[in-house]
């Protein structure tokens, strides 16, 4: 009785559009109309008309920018709450505002990027203009897209720092006591001492900043939306633009299950590489 | 007991020097960059709310100076020009219904499968799991025609529904998590006290795990307040749309009125802010034990 709600709300959000996706992702499906079509959907998204070309470059763009996040933006975070474990002067101002553009709405940053990287009135150009290079003017959302929008995730890992940072505060302290016999000291402590034991959490980490980036939506689309052309195209806005805007549901579903398995993929070889036991049996 | 205080404290400024020994150019780096996230973190907010006490000259004028006076003109504007006043009720509306009905749901979903044995038990449990870790954004198609089907399309009711379901892993995990924590003689107490079972758990049970619920509460307020895809796809008229959408009207609207956007922005991102900032506890152990479990 307890659990029906529930399960009723898991039945109608996750259970049914799950199975839907999968079982219409072979068939040839828009508004009404739904006819079996085999491994249509999947053929064209690798042959080479324009919805192929959408989607390897879709593929390709989430796949590089999973592999930024699990390296550049796992790295940042942990590199911060390092320092922020040492408790140095002012480090729950510093923890908390890391964590801002982590708790706002993304649509609403989407927007103050753009204006931000604005040719004319944004801060980025502002700034270097008022530091001497007058006629400076660069479209940074037309001229260098890719490297723009990637820099409005990569470097925000403020939620990597809490979460590492509430490990480290955990490790017991004698620990540190055998590090100091062993005349370690500074980073030493750090490599060799702190970051194995918050192995299990920079896995953590790594899983949801990989899986972050088959969910990003709103930074893109506010601002490129996927372009110029389709420079910075990702699975979730492909997605969207199939079902939504071109109705051409089968296809859209083919999609979303590849991203699933992308996602499946990617936590079950994080589950093999970076953790022990202790996180499978939680 | 004191004797074990004692010895904790000498270890904790153990600890502290020790982790201090880093080197003088170790300790500059490390502040530069943290200096330099913070930066990064908060000068985006701070150049926006400026901006947005700046008239539309002064905004095209320069991005680097401050407002010669202190306008409204903006946020005027914003909800003038705009209709941000209906979408700011239908984001309180929305947030807090979906909120209150997934900490009560899912909570009473979350106490079941910690306090009790029942055949299915684990199967349930797997494939609660599992929507933990889906990407949400692969299943807009069927939820769109789902809602729709049930005749929620742009509607306030609609939104509540998803909403309520996409807090679902997120609470199930720190709920049960908080319930596991709680001494069994508490449910057994209850019982001797004659309780029944929706009694026991109304007036002893969620009350008792007031600290979890708070952080799952607080978790699912953010997540509604912020959700922009799902209020996209699910809504396309003014009386049902959500604030974070109305910031999607000014790519094309108020291309020219860029103080009442910035205004609008602002709007959209303060209610985050506060309510991280003033329960940033709740928020960082929701976070932790949500992260860590999943």
């Amino acid at each position: 009785m307890f659990l029906a709600p529930t399960l009723v709300l898991f039945l109608l959000i996750y259970a049914v559009p799950i199975l839907t996706v999968g079982v219409t992702s072979f068939f040839d499906y828009s508004y009404a109309t739904l006819t079996f079509s085999g491994l249509d959907n999947y053929r064209s998204l690798v042959s080479g008309t324009l919805t192929g070309r959408e989607f390897v470059k879709a593929v390709g763009n989430t796949l590089i920018w999973i592999g930024l996040q699990i390296t550049v933006h796992v790295a940042l975070g942990v590199l911060v709450a390092l320092g922020l474990s040492r408790k140095p002067f002012g480090w729950k101002t510093v923890r908390t505002a890391y964590m801002l553009p982590n708790i706002v709405s993304l649509a609403a940053l989407g927007i103050i990027y753009l204006n931000l990287f604005d040719s004319r009135r944004g801060l980025v150009n502002g700034v270097i203009r008022a530091l001497g290079n007058k006629d400076f003017s660069v479209n940074w959302y037309v001229e260098h897209a890719f490297l723009t929008t990637t820099l409005t995730w990569t470097l925000f890992a403020g939620l990597v720092t809490i979460l590492i940072l509430a490990d480290i505060a955990s490790i017991p302290e004698d620990i540190y006591e055998s590090a100091r016999i062993d005349g370690a000291s500074g980073w030493k402590i750090d490599w060799y001492f702190t970051l194995p034991l918050v192995r299990n959490t920079i896995g953590t980490s790594v899983i949801l900043a990989a899986t972050s980036m088959l969910k990003e939506f709103e930074l893109i689309y506010m601002t490129t939306n996927g372009g110029p052309g389709i420079a910075t195209l990702n699975l979730p806005l492909l997605i969207y633009k199939k079902a939504l805007i071109e109705q051409n549901y089968g296809l859209a579903n083919a999609m979303g299950v590849v991203t699933i398995a992308i996602g499946v993929l990617l936590i079950v070889l994080v589950n093999r590489h970076l953790l022990s036991s202790r996180f499978e049996s939680t | 007991m004191q004797d074990t205080a004692i010895h904790r404290r000498r270890h904790r400024r153990h600890r502290l020097r020790l982790r201090q020994d880093a080197s003088l150019p170790e300790r500059i780096l490390m502040s530069l960059l943290l200096a330099f996230v913070t930066l990064l973190s908060l000068v985006p907010v701070i150049w926006v709310t400026i901006s947005s006490f700046k008239t539309n000259l002064e905004i095209m004028d320069s991005a680097v100076s401050l407002p010669s006076r202190i306008t409204f003109d903006g946020y005027v504007a914003a909800f003038r020009i705009a209709p941000i006043l209906t979408f700011f009720v239908n984001s309180v509306v929305v947030t807090s219904v979906s909120t209150v009905l997934n900490i009560l749901l899912v909570g009473m979903a979350a106490y079941v499968l910690a306090m009790f044995a029942f055949r299915g038990k684990n199967l349930v449990l797997v494939l609660l799991s599992t929507s933990l870790l889906l990407p949400m954004t692969a299943l807009i198609q069927p939820v769109y025609i789902i809602v729709q089907r049930i005749g929620l399309y742009n509607s306030l009711p609609g939104l509540i529904l998803v909403y309520s379901s996409l807090g679902l892993p997120t609470t199930l995990f720190i709920m049960r998590g908080y319930f596991l924590s709680l001494p069994r003689s508490l449910l057994e107490a209850a019982n001797i006290d004659g309780a029944g079972f929706l009694r026991s758990f109304l007036l002893i049970m969620l009350p008792s795990a007031r600290p979890g619920l708070a952080t799952a509460a607080v978790l699912q307020f953010l997540m509604a307040w912020n959700e922009f895809l799902y209020a996209l796809v699910l809504t396309n008229a003014i009386r049902s749309r959500t604030l974070p959408i109305a910031l999607n009207y000014f790519k094309s609207q108020f291309s020219f009125n860029y103080s009442a956007m910035f205004a609008s922005i602002v709007v959209v991102i303060i209610p985050s802010i506060l309510v991280f900032v003033l329960l940033q506890k709740q928020v960082i152990s929701g976070l932790t034990s949500g992260a860590v479990k999943g």
